[in-house]
């Protein structure tokens, strides 16, 4: 008798949840490489701003994979966190779904997708060349990327998978410096890019790269901005950035709802939230996360502005490159390595 | 009457059934990689191959393969030999703790062994701790390249001579020993010139299972080789990663044909009989003492030696899968130990979702595998025709292709929807990698199935027959009872090669279903204590289970099952 009257009671409960929030019926699959405790705290705002969403999340170049694998069969209904390349190649191979969300006005037009309405930027993060200030002065250190084959810098800083989103970065950045007017890279930027990974300790793992630091052999990273103080904390030394001859490359994280979606409204309803300014600012305030939105900008704390301008940025574009990086990397990966 | 017509219909709805599975999952994943490899849309194309002969990585990765295969057969038979000629040829003291050591590559294989001398002779492992501990010039890297490789399978691949060649000394026939040594041969001698040429079939048979293990070899090289070195098997996934299937494609078919090569030698060596040595009745071998104090004493050193590197990684890891995670990376022998590692892998958290999918996805896969085979061997004993043969034959190809030949024939076939399996796609899903473990441990099956049935009583099942028992009723009554113990034994032993299966794992996984051999070998790679005491865990586990199933097994005279 107890036992059903607990289930009548435990069923009018959910069905009056479910009538007071429909998202409460089936929280929205969102896939982002923004995990532990940045995913859990991005859920719990999110759950409190009236979003159920449940973040699956993997590094970069795996949910790529994982998207392009599932596209017969869509698991998510959003991705965000994937950067400029990646999101091309998937809008692309037209995985996502057109929405022009509410904090679309008074993006700069870099940030915008105005030809397709599908793809929209809220982060920018510089990929950056920092060293060990404990074991490296600044006379010492490299002063731009193209340092790094110079024989003083022999096994002192580590080359990551080129399936990670930061090493595919900076490889880019490297390789565009030795461009024609085609796109086509020279003899001369393949055999640097020879010398930059023979002069390198290479890795596959997160963890054999933190080990090379903290064994002392690496005292330059190769790192995007906000990993560089993740890692310096961690090991425990004193990070500082190189701000390089040449300039730094700037990426930028974009959202987009994936097409097939059963869920359009709650999805539409979840990029408008997150790419907000009072979202962003809040995430800049926990994080010290670039927001690019210019109200987000403004609303941040003083030192994530100041992170803003700390380099200069390299001048690329992330639309021409996407289709060759690809290529790039098989080359790196099958003729360099 | 309408019974029977039931059971035939269930019948014609199983042959449609198998011949189902077999073309989707075996003829058009095979069909998938050729087409992969050789076409493209305006026709034959060799732009694959020719990229791959471009790329300084691929040749760089053929050549290492190649020079570890034919330095693994040079030493794995030097120490092959040498443990079969100490426990069956010599009388050397302890044998019974030798035999126990030169039996552990049967319990610690593939991803467990690669992990477990990682452990212990990796960057951080133990002997490397120890003897830096006492030469801090030693790098720490000291054990990487093809140097760690082959004294990795130096070591593990001699379980084909533990099992075969064993077999073999013992059907060699003593008076032809004695005559020898009464003619004034020396010990060595009668072994040189008598033994040995006797043994040579089955020593080069088991030669070429070592080719044909180290050509494949993954989860060794994976771990144990280090930055920059690659054999072909990484390469091809690393291929795939890149999203050029043509070019994983083409190399995996280069491995294949290597691969069949060697199959087709050994069923060559087999057919003409390993057995041309041993007598009808043969005296059973009498284990020579050696008479000679110091050549004794040197024998005995060397065995014991070897026994030791045997059983070192083996010890280590359960002697450390018992100490605090903090002592894993920093002490020689643990200070303290308790169960608390354990707890964590069993107390169903995170640590033992692995273990969960691997033993759920081991158990599907085997039963889908038995019931595939179990009616594959049915129908080829009831009916000897063409199509039977060829069921048979196509159900025992995967035996002879690489395992990334197979698992890059079913990412490319069910990369998109396929007709085959109701326009769904299978790339990215869960049930992947169950099927592909079915598909490689199929073979295997039939193979015991087949010499089950052949040992079956006939006459019982006549007497049934004649009773009036109907096909379904004799099946579930007479055969299945008499053949149920093989059936358990065979899942067992297949579960327990599914459980630390790392090649097909590695190309098929995602991350629902994250299986133990993954999780090793990220371990493996990890800095983080905590998910190395998680590692020796597994590590234990898996050697327990293989040791209770192939103990079990041996008695049942199935032990040589476990050389593959």
């Amino acid at each position: 008798m107890m036992n059903t009257k607990c289930r009548v009671v435990a069923f009018t409960t959910l069905v009056a949840l479910g009538a007071t929030t429909a998202a409460v019926a089936e929280p929205i699959t969102v896939y982002t490489p923004q995990g532990e405790e940045r995913g859990i705290w991005i859920t719990e705002q999110a759950a409190a701003a009236g979003h159920e969403i449940e973040i699956l999340s993997a590094g970069g170049g795996e949910l790529f994979d994982r998207i392009l694998a599932e596209k017969a069969n869509p698991q998510a209904d959003v991705v965000f966190g994937l950067i400029d390349a990646a999101m091309a190649s998937l809008k692309t191979e037209s995985m996502f779904q057109a929405y022009e969300p509410a904090w679309a006005q008074g993006l700069p037009a870099v940030y915008r997708d105005d030809v397709d309405n599908m793809v929209y930027k809220f982060w920018q993060t510089p990929i950056v060349l920092a060293y060990n200030a404990d074991a490296m002065d600044a006379a010492g250190a490299p002063t731009s990327w193209l340092d790094l084959t110079k024989p003083e810098f022999s096994g002192k800083y580590v080359i990551g998978s080129s399936a990670w989103q930061t090493t595919k970065s900076y490889l880019v950045g490297i390789l565009v410096r030795f461009a024609d007017e085609n796109g086509d890279i020279s003899d001369e930027g393949w055999t640097f890019m020879q010398d930059l990974y023979d002069n390198a300790i290479v890795v596959e793992s997160g963890d054999a790269k933190t080990a090379a630091f903290v064994n002392g052999d690496a005292v330059i990273d190769l790192n995007w901005f906000g990993g560089v103080g993740r890692q310096a904390a961690d090991v425990g030394y004193t990070a500082t950035i190189v701000d390089t001859e040449g300039g730094t490359p700037f990426i930028s994280e974009g959202i987009a709802i994936i097409d097939g979606t059963d869920q359009l409204d709650a999805a539409k309803a979840f990029v408008d939230w997150f790419g907000s300014p009072e979202f962003m600012i809040a995430y800049a305030e926990e994080f010290g996360q670039v927001p690019v939105h210019p109200e987000a900008v403004a609303g941040s704390p003083m030192e994530v502005q100041a992170n803003a301008t700390l380099v200069s940025p390299q001048d690329i574009d992330w639309d021409d490159v996407a289709p060759k990086i690809d290529g790039w990397m098989q080359r790196i990966e099958l003729e360099i390595k | 009457m309408t019974g029977l017509q039931f059971q035939k219909g269930l019948y014609y709805i199983g042959i449609a059934l198998i011949l189902w599975v077999a073309v989707s999952f075996i003829v058009a994943p095979i069909y998938s990689v050729l087409t992969q490899a050789f076409v493209d849309g305006s026709g034959l194309n060799f732009g694959a191959a020719q990229e791959l002969a471009a790329s300084g990585r691929v040749s760089n990765a053929i050549r290492n393969t190649l020079i570890v295969s034919a330095l693994s057969v040079l030493t794995v038979n030097i120490i092959g030999i040498f443990e079969v000629a100490a426990l069956e040829y010599l009388d050397i003291k302890g044998r019974r703790f030798l035999k126990f050591a030169y039996a552990m590559p049967l319990i610690f294989g593939s991803v467990v062994a690669a992990t477990g001398y990682n452990f212990t002779y990796g960057q951080t492992g133990v002997v490397t701790r120890a003897i830096q501990s006492i030469f801090p010039a030693l790098p720490n890297d000291w054990f990487s390249g093809v140097f760690a490789v082959v004294v990795a399978h130096t070591f593990l691949l001699t379980s084909f001579h533990y099992l075969f060649l064993r077999a073999a000394i013992r059907r060699v026939d003593y008076s032809v020993i004695e005559a020898a040594r009464s003619l004034g041969a020396s010990n060595l001698r009668a072994f040189r010139s008598v033994v040995l040429p006797l043994l040579l079939p089955t020593i080069f048979a088991a030669s070429l299972l070592v080719t044909y293990e180290s050509l494949g070899s993954f989860a060794i090289p994976a771990v144990v080789g280090g930055q920059r070195f690659d054999m072909i098997a990484e390469l091809i996934l690393t291929l795939n990663s890149l999203r050029r299937p043509d070019m994983a494609a083409m190399l995996s078919v280069l491995l294949g044909v290597a691969v069949i090569l060697c199959v087709l030698l050994l069923q060559r060596i087999e057919k003409r009989g390993s057995y041309s040595g041993g007598a009808k009745t043969p005296v059973a071998i009498q284990r020579i003492r050696l008479s000679n104090p110091v050549t004794n004493t040197l024998t005995h050193g060397f065995a014991y030696l070897i026994a030791a590197l045997q059983l070192l990684p083996v010890a280590l890891v359960v002697l450390f899968s018992f100490a605090p995670a903090k002592s894993i990376m920093s002490e020689v022998i643990p200070s303290s130990l308790s169960l608390k590692n354990y707890a964590a892998v069993l107390s169903g958290g995170e640590a033992f979702t692995p273990l969960k999918n691997s033993l759920f996805m081991g158990g599907t896969a085997v039963a889908m595998a038995l019931l595939v085979s179990l009616f594959v061997v049915i129908l080829a004993n009831r009916h000897r025709n063409k199509l039977t043969t060829a069921l048979d034959l196509t159900f025992m190809l995967p035996w002879t292709l690489p395992v990334p030949f197979i698992a890059i024939g079913l990412i490319v076939t069910f990369a998109t929807p396929n007709l085959l399996i109701g326009n769904q796609t299978l790339l990215g899903s869960y049930w992947i990698l169950p099927i592909g473990y079915a598909i490689v441990v199929i073979p295997l099956m039939i193979r015991f199935l087949r010499a089950a049935f052949y040992a079956l009583d006939p006459f019982q099942l006549e007497a049934a027959q004649a009773l009036g028992a109907p096909p379904l009723y004799r099946f579930m009554r007479v055969t299945l009872p008499a053949i149920a113990p093989i059936i358990v034994l065979v899942a067992g032993l297949n579960i327990n090669t599914i459980l630390s299966e790392y090649t097909m794992s590695a190309f098929l996984f995602n991350v629902n279903n994250k299986p133990l051999s993954i999780a090793l070998f990220e371990g493996a790679r990890s800095a983080n204590p905590e998910q190395a005491a998680i590692n020796l865990v597994y590590m234990t586990l898996i050697m327990v289970f293989s040791y209770v199933i192939i103990s079990i097994a041996d008695r049942y005279g199935l032990g040589k099952s476990s050389g593959r």
